[in-house]
């Protein structure tokens, strides 16, 4: 949902957008400061100083009314937790294919309301709704839809006389990460249509017509023209849609809470569990994880960045 | 060419899909549980309007309603105009830090809450900020202070330089000319960044759950999953609850949804 | 090369009556610079996206080399575009942009290497081909979709406002490019301008369009000396042609209160009296009327002057040398060259013969 644009797009905007230096040096100072200083307040009180501190609470036992120095036992500890582990892998098992259905159907979806089919006006409105919606509205419904004996989903199954396959979609450790896939991917396949649809809108229409005159027919066009044309707003989306997963907890915590038998936990409901839940009252392992974790995300989106970075700007 | 028919039936199947849920918990909120034990997909026979009032006033569902719209409603306009005038001077100054302030700040849209959450927590209880709407709307500007400022800084800086200079020469103080040159002519992106942070608020979880353990001060997100442990098995009065928590954002959606489009998608396009 | 026939030729758009092109008839021949020129809105693009196949033709017959191709597409038409905006592939090399066509049409590798290349080479466009299009100037880009076309070697060129995005100067430059172009590949060429200097220093012929219609077509020359109507006269020449109303009496022509003898048959009439500017002298010796100076515009190579004759509404502009002695406000003789001037109908606009 957040734009996570690379940095260098950041400051290579700064170079293009700023306003030219007036002619004036000196810079109203308490302006700066005056229209600064309440969001760095902010800022500062509740998101930079909260990462310091829970960096602090990783090397430290944290009980109540008891902190006690702990140095790397923590992160020792935490390099042993199967657990956590675990949890790594459903997060990044999830941050991995999610973006790959979200984005490719939604593709096919805007090239469908792109190719002009009547009444895409009412379908681009329709299909961006579940975005809209709170993942706890969500999970409750899907719970419904995924219940055994009366849930929609295996009431069609039964329909189309294909009783055989239905199944205890979160209830059974082996499909329960692929159930809850398929919900964020319900959810967010309408955002990237939005999206990408406005991305093709976007293209030039002489660029196709010259692929027209090249002897391209449609297959040819998308494959050779259009698709690489979007690639960028497609490569942004799949960044958005893999921290997107990275984070996710409110639709766990909703569906399974982490269940069957830890097949859906994921790092925040684990870290949530071992601060909240669990009665050993100490924030120090929690927040280990919560540093460590930092890390793992922060690797992941300088690697994707990097690797999707864009030499050249298309410009067209 | 692919058939346009074919596309179509793409296209209606996948509404079905994506539309087919909410159709089916808009019916069953209103029938009542034992209708629906009966026939989960019966199209209601009678309308039982009666539910909505029953679960707004037997619950406290009344209470969760205006916990979520003080928390949201408070945090949206400070997060607004703390957010502009962020967004306002990154724009529109030139000075050393400029960027690695702006980095900052952006960088933060990365975070996973894990993060900053259980620290939260500690500051709260340590400032008795803990289980109070005061506390969590602070946590809330500071959570969306970073998508705020990125959207808004791009907008302002797109504002020519001439209008700011003219403003100067009418001898506009620097507050002046954000208050009555930069605000005005950013309103459309204000107002996505309005509706943005409204929708992401009202629904959002996480915090909420962890800073927030009294019935008394639950959010609407909270007070639904109350609702549905409270109710438990009654499919029909956790339906009508929920719409009423989807009606608001649905009513939001039929008039702006352009606008809602847009602000939610800001940026994603590359 | 081929020839291209447009007869009757009409576009409308769905869900409105105009047409947007209203019968065209056109011959280009073989080899031929056919220019289309006119304002902004008057068809010429459509039309030549009709001809390209990049628009549908609502009615008439498009027939390229003696065969009807209305229902042919667009990539089987062998011909090939140049666009106002380049439309150059952003994301391919120069020389992928140069052999996608052929590529495309399976064209054998080393065939396309050798192609690329050699036009790569008449374009200088050598040194540019594995650069991207946003790392080419626009002058670059340019000849990169004019070589795009060239490689093609197809049976049409068509150039839609090809100039129209480069800076004058480039502009000038590429005039003379294409011109040189046009007769070394002596190919078919239809050219689309708003801008009357291309249309008279490229084309063998040109056709000028008026909301939807042929207004004229023919040589350069011959339609700028002899305006089949107003519209052609106004738009062709720059400072444009001096349009007058008249009346036409047995023996002479009245312009407001001048008269100027005029043997002329057929009944007294409104008409409407046209003549260039550079038709119309400062000198006694022969003069038809006398005008007050207005204005005095030195060019440097010439001078343009505003006069007011009595009775007659608008300014009459007159070309003169550089060394014409005139102030403002002073009276002077005008002579007219009476065998360049021309009559319009007021009602039809079209020229009385």
């Amino acid at each position: 949902m957040a734009g996570a644009a690379p940095a260098q797009a950041a400051v290579a905007d700064a170079a293009s957008a700023r306003p030219a230096a007036t002619r004036r040096e000196r810079q109203p100072w308490p302006a700066i400061v005056g229209f600064l200083l309440p969001a760095f307040t902010v800022y500062t009180a509740f998101t930079a100083y909260p990462v310091v501190r829970t960096l602090w609470n990783s090397v430290h036992s944290v009980l109540p009314r008891n902190e006690k120095f702990v140095g790397l036992a923590n992160y020792a500890a935490l390099a042993g937790d199967e657990l956590f582990w675990r949890s790594v892998k459903n997060t990044f098992v999830w941050a991995c294919v999610s973006p790959l259905t979200e984005v490719s159907i939604a593709m096919l979806l805007a090239l469908a309301l792109y190719a002009k089919i009547p009444g895409r006006r009412f379908f681009r409105i329709a299909w961006f709704t579940p975005v809209l919606m709170s993942y706890v509205v969500v999970g409750i419904i899907w719970v419904w839809i995924y219940n055994y004996d009366w849930g929609a989903a295996n009431a069609i199954l039964r329909a189309l006389g294909l009783a055989r396959f239905a199944q205890a979609w979160i209830g059974d450790p082996a499909i329960a990460l692929p159930s809850l896939i398929l919900i964020t991917t319900w959810m967010w396949t309408g955002f990237n249509m939005v999206v990408l649809l406005a991305a093709l809108h976007s293209l030039p229409s002489e660029v196709i017509e010259a692929a027209e005159l090249d002897n391209c027919g449609w297959a040819a066009k998308l494959w050779h023209v259009v698709i690489p044309m979007v690639l960028p707003t497609l490569l942004n989306l799949v960044v958005l849609s893999f921290i997107g997963k990275m984070k996710i907890f409110d639709l766990v915590w909703i569906t399974t809470k982490g269940g069957p038998l830890w097949s859906t936990e994921t790092v925040s409901t684990y870290t949530y569990k071992r601060a909240f839940e669990w009665s050993t009252f100490d924030l120090g392992y929690p927040s280990t994880i919560a540093a460590v974790w930092f890390v793992f995300v922060l690797a992941a989106v300088l690697a994707l960045t990097w690797a999707f970075r864009r030499r050249d700007r298309l410009e067209y | 060419m692919i058939s346009r028919a074919f596309l179509l039936v793409v296209v209606v199947a996948y509404t079905a899909f994506a539309a087919g849920p909410f159709l089916w918990v808009a019916t069953m909120s209103l029938r009542t549980t034992s209708e629906i034990a009966l026939d989960h997909y019966a199209w209601p026979g009678t309308l039982h309007w009666e539910k909505f009032p029953q679960a707004w006033f037997n619950s406290n569902y009344s209470v969760y309603f205006e916990n979520s719209l003080l928390v949201v409603a408070a945090s949206v306009v400070v997060l607004t105009v703390v957010g502009a005038m962020a967004a306002h001077c990154f724009a529109r100054y030139r000075f050393r830090t400029n960027r690695l302030l702006y980095f900052v700040i952006f960088s933060a849209i990365i975070f996973p809450p894990q993060i900053t959450i259980i620290a939260l927590f500690q500051i709260l209880v340590q400032y008795g900020l803990y289980n109070s709407l005061v506390g969590l709307s602070l946590v809330y500007i500071a959570v969306q202070l970073p998508l705020t400022v990125y959207i808004l800084e791009s907008f302002f800086a797109r504002i020519p330089a001439d209008l700011f200079d003219a403003a100067r020469i009418d001898g506009y103080s620097e507050w002046q000319i954000f208050w009555k040159v930069s605000l005005p002519i950013a309103m459309p992106a204000i107002a996505t960044t309005v509706i943005l942070n409204t929708i992401l608020l009202w629904n959002e979880f996480l915090y909420a759950v962890v800073l927030i353990t009294d019935e008394a001060k639950r959010t609407l997100p909270l007070g639904i999953q109350r609702f549905m442990g409270d109710q438990l098995e009654d499919v029909g009065m956790i339906a009508t609850g929920l719409m009423i928590a989807i009606v608001p954002v649905v009513v939001m959606y039929v008039f702006f949804s352009e606008k809602l489009i847009q602000g939610m998608t800001a940026g994603a396009v590359k | 090369m081929a020839t291209v026939t447009l007869a009757g030729l009409s576009k409308r758009y769905p869900g409105s009556d105009l047409l947007a092109v209203d019968g065209v008839d056109l011959h280009v021949d073989h080899g031929e610079f056919m220019v289309l020129l006119g304002p902004s809105g008057c068809g010429k693009s459509t039309t030549l996206r009709m001809v390209a196949g990049l628009e549908t033709i609502s009615e008439g017959t498009l027939s390229i080399d003696g065969r009807q191709v209305n229902d042919v597409p667009a990539k089987d038409r062998d011909i090939a575009m140049v666009f106002q905006s380049y439309a150059l592939y952003p994301h391919m090399s120069v020389f992928d942009n140069l052999g996608f066509g052929l590529r495309r049409r399976s064209v054998k590798t080393a065939e396309i290497r050798r192609r690329v290349n050699e036009v790569a080479a008449t374009l200088g466009l050598a040194e540019l081909l594995s650069r991207k299009p946003h790392a080419l100037s626009g002058g670059q880009r340019q000849r990169v979709a004019l070589g795009r076309a060239i490689v093609r070697d197809p049976k049409v060129f068509l150039f839609d406002e090809p100039l129209s995005n480069l800076d004058a100067a480039l502009r000038v430059g590429m005039r003379g490019e294409l011109i040189k172009l046009h007769h070394r590949l002596g190919a078919t060429m239809i050219y689309v301008t708003h801008d009357q200097v291309e249309a008279m220093t490229m084309g063998d012929r040109i056709c000028i369009m008026n909301g939807g219609r042929v207004a004229q077509i023919g040589a350069p020359l011959d339609v700028y000396r002899d305006p089949a109507d107003t519209f052609v006269a106004a738009f062709l020449g720059s400072p444009p042609t001096n349009l007058m109303n008249g009346r036409l009496n047995d023996r002479s022509l009245a312009i407001g209160d001048t008269t100027i003898p005029l043997s002329r048959d057929g009944a007294p009439a409104d008409v409407i009296f046209a003549i260039r500017p550079e038709d119309i002298r400062i000198q006694r010796e022969g003069s038809h009327a006398t005008g007050e100076v207005v204005a005095v515009e030195p060019l440097g190579a010439e001078t343009i002057v505003r006069f007011r004759l009595p009775g007659v509404a608008s300014d009459v502009l007159v070309r003169g040398p550089r060394t014409v002695a005139a102030r403002v406000g002073e009276m002077a003789p005008l002579a007219f060259d009476l065998a360049s001037a021309h009559l319009f109908d007021p009602r039809t606009t079209r020229r009385i013969p």
